[in-house]
């Protein structure tokens, strides 16, 4: 998996999620290295905004043709916006992970201690390759 | 048990091509390009599957037919030299151990071909109850590679590889029939839905020039088909396919505590049989006065994907469990089936799914899960 696309400047999950801080607000995705194994993503759903959760939550689902992944949450807060393109092109994870196929947005609640609880990007070569 | 897992004689072709995976014992590719695409080359075309990982046993003697009735469920004296039939070999309670394909190709000789990681205990079956008859029982898997050719276009292929008239093979027969100079066993069955061929390859053994030899027949297939549009097809449209057929998958809707009659595959159950095969008398009284639970099929309403496992519901309350289920790449809708308690719901009728604490309806619906005149062998454009 040398391939896989990383990027700096985001914080990862070992549940191979991304999150992007951005002002007051977190945009969460799954990694290319998740879209790459699950492959033809053909269903995302994800909790209705409002919804409050802590950190490592499940808060939804990706199936692709081979299985069935939950979605949890890195980051306690409330949902704030889901990604609506998702719903009938489930496949933009698949073209671009960490650009259009985010998946939802959060107003973080404790964002310093849960940023605290994730990767880098260096961290996160170094947890997929030992995987 | 061996801890180590089994790869068939295109194993290093699939490693090349394909993204291999652990299933069922072995080592065997998902797919080679996309599940979708690959699905869609059966429906529309042609696609090619390994499915040397099966086993395949060869049962000979003069009381092979009478061994094999007592051990399978399906009328083995109505098999004709090369004929062949779905049938299954239950335990004593009536549950499955198996389904198979049974195909006669000779006077006294039978072909038994058996799940992945069936093979093993079907195998220790065979044996201990052919003792009382004149018969032997020889595991030739690692000696015969098989490949699935299925899809509108297979038999147009096999046709021009071998230079016979296909309509001469009618469906469930088994003939030698060489192939683009292998000989091999061409079985007019498969597990897709659509026409085609299970053909053996004889000759394939573990050996470098078995494998040289199965590998050759594979790229024979793929050069020869490439007008065709032939697709190499991994275990992902495998499962797709016949999912999307409607055809049950040991391990899931089949199992040790589930019958043919709840499974409703009644072809495949004869009463009018001598001896009486292990399990007779469970599933003739089940035949008779019912059963507790019953294989139904579903379309999905709502958004949506059903897997195993998820409760049913009907009018809020649980009848039963998922025990399949997937994306259909020809309807685009979530498709599944199940078991429920018999006579709760019918075809039409409004289900829901609990799909990980969220309830999704969906329509109790026949298989296949395609429109059968457009699609799979009863196609008629």
């Amino acid at each position: 998996m040398s391939d896989t696309e990383i990027r700096d400047g985001l914080s990862y999950s070992a549940e191979h999620e991304w999150v992007k801080v951005e002002g007051d607000i977190v945009i969460i995705g799954i990694t290319d290295h998740a879209q790459n194994a699950l492959h033809e993503i053909t269903f995302v759903e994800i909790s209705e905004v409002g919804t409050v959760l802590k950190a490592n939550d499940e808060c939804g689902l990706v199936e692709s043709m081979k299985a069935s992944s939950d979605i949890f949450t890195p980051i306690a807060g409330e949902i704030i916006e889901v990604n609506t393109v998702l719903e009938d092109a489930p496949e933009t994870i698949n073209e671009d992970c960490y650009g259009a196929g985010w998946m939802f947005k959060i107003k973080p609640s404790n964002l310093e201690a849960d940023l605290a609880a994730l990767m880098d990007g260096k961290g996160y070569k170094a947890f997929i390759e030992s995987e | 048990m061996n801890d180590r897992l089994e790869r068939t004689q295109l194993y290093d072709w699939h490693q090349e091509y394909g993204d291999v995976v652990p299933f069922a014992g072995w080592e065997m590719p998902v797919r080679y390009s996309d599940i979708r695409e690959e699905h869609m080359a059966v429906r529309e075309s042609v696609g090619i599957f390994d499915t040397s990982h099966m086993f395949r046993f060869f049962v000979k003697g003069s009381n092979a037919s009478n061994f094999l009735q007592s051990v399978a469920t399906n009328n083995v004296s109505n098999l004709e030299i090369n004929d062949g039939q779905y049938t299954t070999c239950l335990n004593e309670a009536g549950g499955i151990h198996d389904d198979l394909m049974l195909y006669r190709i000779s006077e006294d000789e039978y072909i038994w071909i058996t799940n992945a990681d069936n093979g093993p205990k079907i195998r220790d079956h065979l044996l201990k109850h052919s003792k009382d008859f004149d018969v032997e029982v020889l595991d030739k898997t690692k000696e015969i590679a098989m490949i699935a050719v299925q899809g509108p276009k297979a038999l147009s292929l096999i046709g021009k590889m071998s230079g016979k008239d296909m309509d001469e093979f009618g469906r469930f027969t088994c003939n030698p029939l060489n192939i683009a100079g292998y000989d091999t066993f061409m079985c007019r069955t498969g597990y897709t839905g659509e026409a085609g061929a299970e053909i053996l390859v004889l000759n394939c053994p573990f050996s470098e020039e078995g494998k040289k030899r199965a590998v050759g027949f594979w790229n024979e297939l793929l050069s020869q088909g490439a007008e065709f549009d032939i697709k190499p097809c991994g275990l992902g449209a495998r499962d797709s396919t016949r999912l999307e057929a409607g055809f049950v998958l040991y391990g899931h809707e089949l199992d040790e505590e589930t019958s043919p009659i709840e499974a409703r595959i009644p072809y495949a159950v004869k009463f009018k049989v001598e001896p009486h095969y292990i399990g007779y008398d469970v599933v003739q009284s089940q035949k008779k006065e019912g059963v507790k639970k019953t294989r139904i099929g579903f379309v999905m309403i709502d958004r949506g994907i059903p897997r195993e496992k998820y409760p049913i519901l009907f009018n809020g309350s649980i009848i039963g469990n998922t025990t399949s289920g997937g994306l259909s790449p020809i309807i685009n809708k979530g498709i599944g089936m199940g078991y429920v308690t018999p006579d709760t719901v019918n075809d039409g009728d409004i289900i829901e799914i609990d799909i990980k604490g969220r309830r999704r309806r969906a329509e109790v619906t026949k298989w296949p899960f395609y429109d059968p005149d457009k699609y799979g062998e009863t196609r008629t454009s």
